[in-house]
């Protein structure tokens, strides 16, 4: 395959006092076949040792090598360099996150948002190990599109919301709740939908929509908070207007 | 004890950034036109309360060139805030009716056959036909 | 040594989440935020009034406006004469309460949005633009309701 050469334009930050991210760019050469995540591995091996990222699996379903690729939150490992070159390839950390080094951010406030979900099967007889809880497959239909999510982060990268209310619960969180209210073995749906119903659950989100267009495994978070805020109204009513029901 | 992180912030003029972002920039716009809307027809009823005079003066005001050409780019982002609305039902069915959700572009056309018809019936109804 | 000082830095700032021997903490468990009163409710609204303006304002605002000054229809529904004269039917009335009232408590929630995202965030600020948006909204249906209704039921 004919070799050419690209220009990855990459974010750099070293976390000193006062550092500030920088760009650095790097001309490589690439085959038709390369992704972006074979062009920054190239550059650790080849050029600059110090360029620090994160990848795992390379094959889209560990969720760990999101970046913002020429403005668009994107996985490092699907994305390929032939469709994104135009000379030259910008690689930026994933926006709305705190950046920790060049291209790797801080997402410890992702993983509270997710754990405060309540992301398992919530019932009132768990611990009665002999029972079996059997599902069919249309259950399993039921909320078998918002399971896919790989916690990848992209969804937060495009959310615009997310970039000045970083509070705001989010599209993965929202899609991960609905999947265990989907769930027909789980009773937990009224203390995720109160944790939804807050200030900044689902309220903050104004169905921009970019989630689900970033989204590598068609999660569809937009679509999923939309559900939710139904299913919080709902709620909200049924116990504003019958107390007693609680 | 820091550990030096470099924080967010987003930019100014984020909305520039992509076409989706303008699309709904220009949706929540056309969203708050409508209130503009609603405003205004509710001064069109006051008016029509006080009498011929003052209402026709209201209505010519809004009729003449400048005022009209406003009139008309208002006029057309809330035709942009309807057409996404349909889109958006499409994208995110959230009163299930069907077993399956269907493709968005189906409930689009869906909604856009029932707004003809209900524009219909406005016309027969509301303004007394053709 | 040039390295040393950022090895120092780069220390946990608070605990971490991680699993570790001992840690039974949960975090899911934690106290969740207070939930909202008026949010969902607002939203409701909100929702059901763009199906109103979606469905209802296109034809409406082109009769009314537009068809008249460019001669896009035979007659001009905008016309003192000719509204006036359907203005005495109870469902027009019904039709622009329902319109005006479901524009602005669609329109008032989209700004309020709007505004908290150009910057305007904090407690008192977004409690103030609820207060006042929420209220233009209100007060143009109630306005709204007693138009439709006068001159006919009293």
């Amino acid at each position: 395959m004919a070799e050419q050469d690209v220009v990855f334009r990459v974010t750099r930050y070293r976390p000193v006092p006062g550092g500030r991210p920088t760009f650095q760019d790097y001309r490589l050469p690439f085959r038709n076949d390369m992704v972006v995540l074979d062009g920054l591995n190239y550059i650790k091996d080849h050029l600059d040792p110090t360029l620090t990222f994160r990848w795992s699996c390379r094959m889209g379903i560990c969720g760990s090598c999101g970046a913002n690729i020429n403005g668009q939150p994107s996985l490092t490992c699907e994305t390929f360099i032939r469709d994104v070159s135009r000379g030259v390839v910008t690689v930026e950390p994933l926006s709305n996150f705190p950046i920790l080094k060049d291209l790797v951010v801080d997402f410890d406030d992702f993983l509270n948002k997710l754990a405060s979900v309540k992301p398992y099967i919530v019932r009132k007889d768990w611990g009665d190990w002999t029972k079996e809880y059997t599902q069919y497959p249309e259950d399993l239909e039921a909320y078998r599109q918002q399971s896919l999510c790989i916690n990848c982060m992209l969804c937060y990268a495009a959310c615009p919301v997310v970039g000045t209310s970083p509070e705001f619960i989010g599209p993965a969180a929202s899609a991960l709740a609905l999947r265990y209210i989907r769930d027909s073995r789980d009773e937990g749906a009224d203390a995720r939908l109160a944790r939804l119903n807050t200030k900044n659950g689902v309220w903050e989100c104004t169905f921009v929509g970019e989630c689900s267009v970033v989204c590598p495994k068609d999660v569809d978070p937009a679509a999923a908070i939309q559900t939710l805020k139904v299913l919080a109204t709902m709620r909200h009513l049924r116990r504003l207007l019958m107390p007693a029901s609680r | 004890m820091a550990r030096h992180e470099y924080p967010w912030k987003r930019r100014p003029g984020w909305w520039l950034r992509n076409p989706r972002y303008l699309a709904f920039q220009l949706r929540e716009a056309g969203g708050v036109v409508c209130a503009l809307y609603g405003l205004l027809l509710l001064n069109l009823l006051m008016q029509l309360r006080e009498g011929e005079s003052t209402y026709v003066a209201f209505l010519t005001m809004l009729r003449t060139p400048p005022v009209l050409y406003l009139n008309g780019v208002l006029f057309g982002l809330v035709l942009w805030h309807a057409i996404s609305w349909f889109m958006l039902i499409g994208k995110a069915q959230p009163v299930q009716l069907t077993r399956k959700p269907l493709p968005w572009k189906a409930v689009f056309g869906i909604n856009v056959v029932l707004w003809l018809g209900v524009s219909g019936a406005v016309v027969y109804l509301i303004f007394g036909g053709i | 040594m040039e390295g040393s000082d950022i090895a120092e830095e780069v220390r946990p700032a608070r605990e971490s989440i991680a699993w570790s021997p001992g840690r039974e903490t949960v975090h899911a468990d934690s106290e969740s935020p207070p939930e909202v009163l008026l949010e969902p409710l607002f939203w409701g609204l909100f929702s059901v009034g763009g199906f109103i303006t979606a469905f209802l304002f296109p034809v409406t605002l082109f009769l009314l406006f537009f068809a008249g000054p460019f001669g896009l229809w035979p007659t001009d529904p905008g016309a003192y004469d000719a509204f006036v004269a359907r203005w005495q039917e109870p469902l027009v009335r019904l039709f622009f309460f329902v319109l005006i009232g479901g524009s602005l408590f669609h329109g008032t929630h989209r700004l309020k949005f709007m505004l908290v995202d150009a910057g305007l965030k904090g407690r008192g600020v977004e409690a103030f633009l609820d207060l006042g948006l929420n209220g233009i909204a209100i007060f143009g249906s109630l306005g709204a309701l007693y138009y439709a209704l006068r001159g006919w039921l009293f």
